[in-house]
């Protein structure tokens, strides 16, 4: 066999995944041989991530309202009218998912109420869970990497609790511009491509402590409690009993984390 | 149920830190950027009967993006003839977003921005919106109404000259200079 000369072109469309499977495995015979060009491709990864670091954290500031009024269906006077039902609804549902950037999560802090919280939960699991190229910012390869940069971006030491032993493989992670704390997020899957996300983000100190929880919000299972400075919520569209399962798990693997116990 | 086609509003809001995102690449500069993804989602709604459900809302979105930053330029330029962002010269001037808005403490990310800053704007958001958006090649092509070959050479002279800066300037951070 004799493969055609790599150029450039070929190096570029082999770290972005873009190469036909045939091409791509020629490619590889010649890194296996070749060190100058596997340091090249190396270097290529290298700067990718670089760049998405770099860029990344710009997703999470937090939105101006002129860009949130800009996503709301445009109100021609007739029109309102017209659609008023259909508006009325897609005012609901912008309201429930801006509430933590633009209403500053007031219920929350106010009263101690997660209601709030529980329903910004399952929204962004909904929105995250259903984007099949990119449910994270930084998968699972990059674990370490990943938990270094939201402990960093929430000021708090997060962790992903394994959830293997339930099926569910971490998938990787995300910060979320869901409220004037960010907050972190971890997606998970099994095997039947099913996906759990944990959100945690930090609270304000003197919220009240709230026992596990459990909601349903648009057909999204929600558990959820505050510990301490953390608010969490595990979110998927699992039945009751397999969530309160995987939520106890979650909950010891966190209150091991907590008392030094060194995760595993 | 009424009719009216629409846009999703939940992935509409989701789109739009990425939209931000991409915006400051393009324009190089914060204030321009947010601007411009406001122009953009006034377009869609205006466009919403274009926008074919269940395909890439965020592809569709950065197609528009681009022709609405292509137009806004032409008319700042009164030269509505040939305008594309493609060999651009304004693309070389350095980007001017503030280093606190880039949020960046550590040293060899400031540099890598900084850099990418630099690059002509027609190679910087290829490579953004491959490294960083992760799209296709295809996707690119049809956002930037460019041949897919291109969108390879953009990519590669792009990878080729940071690669060249980072050799040139090897991690020593008292040759480094402050982003103003």
């Amino acid at each position: 066999m004799n493969p055609l000369p790599l150029t450039d072109a070929d190096l570029n469309a082999y770290v972005d995944g873009a190469l036909a499977p045939a091409r791509a495995a020629e490619v590889e015979q010649v890194l296996a041989k070749d060190a100058a060009i596997t340091a090249r491709v190396a270097e290529m990864r290298q700067q990718n991530s670089a760049l998405r670091e770099a860029l990344d954290p710009w997703l999470a500031d937090p939105i101006p309202p002129a860009l949130l009024d800009a996503a709301r269906m445009p109100q021609a006077s007739a029109r309102w009218r017209r659609f008023a039902p259909y508006f009325a609804a897609a005012a609901t549902l912008l309201l429930g998912v801006a509430s933590g950037w633009y209403l500053r999560d007031v219920t929350l802090e106010r009263g101690g109420t997660p209601t709030t919280f529980a329903r910004q939960a399952a929204l962004t699991h909904a929105l995250y869970a259903g984007d099949i190229n990119r449910p994270v910012e930084i998968w699972a390869a990059e674990e370490k990497r990943l938990v270094t940069w939201l402990s960093r971006r929430l000021g708090l030491a997060v962790h992903a609790p394994d959830l293997n032993g339930a099926g569910f493989a971490l998938v990787g992670g995300r910060l979320v511009a869901g409220n004037e704390r960010p907050t972190a997020l971890f997606m998970y899957e099994n095997a039947d491509k099913q996906r759990l996300s944990l959100q945690v983000r930090k609270q304000p100190p003197g919220t009240s402590e709230v026992a596990f929880r459990y909601a349903i919000e648009d057909g999204v299972g929600v558990y959820y409690w505050i510990d301490d400075a953390c608010a969490y919520a595990l979110s998927g569209q699992l039945d009751r009993a397999q969530m309160l399962t995987i939520g106890r798990a979650v909950y010891a693997q966190l209150a091991a984390a907590e008392t030094g116990t060194p995760l595993k | 149920m009424s009719t009216e086609p629409s846009l999703p509003h939940p992935e509409l809001l989701a789109a739009i830190p990425r939209l931000r995102r991409y915006a400051r690449v393009l324009t190089g500069e914060t204030t321009r950027a947010d601007d411009l993804v406001q122009e953009t989602l006034a377009r869609a709604w205006e466009k919403r009967r274009l926008w074919a459900a269940g395909t890439d809302l965020r592809a569709w979105l950065f197609t528009i993006m681009h022709n609405v930053f292509v137009n806004q330029r032409a008319l700042a330029r009164r030269d509505a003839q040939n305008v594309s962002i493609d060999g651009d010269e304004d693309g070389n001037a350095a980007w001017q977003i503030p280093v606190r808005a880039m949020q960046q403490t550590r040293v060899e990310l400031m540099e890598i921005l900084r850099e990418v800053g630099r690059l002509p704007v027609d190679q910087r958001v290829v490579l953004v919106l491959a490294a960083v958006e992760e799209m296709r090649y295809e996707e690119i092509a049809a956002v930037l109404s460019i041949p897919v070959g291109t969108v390879m050479s953009r990519l590669s002279r792009a990878r080729e000259k940071l690669r060249r800066v980072a050799q040139a300037t090897p991690t020593e951070p008292s040759t480094l200079k402050i982003v103003k």
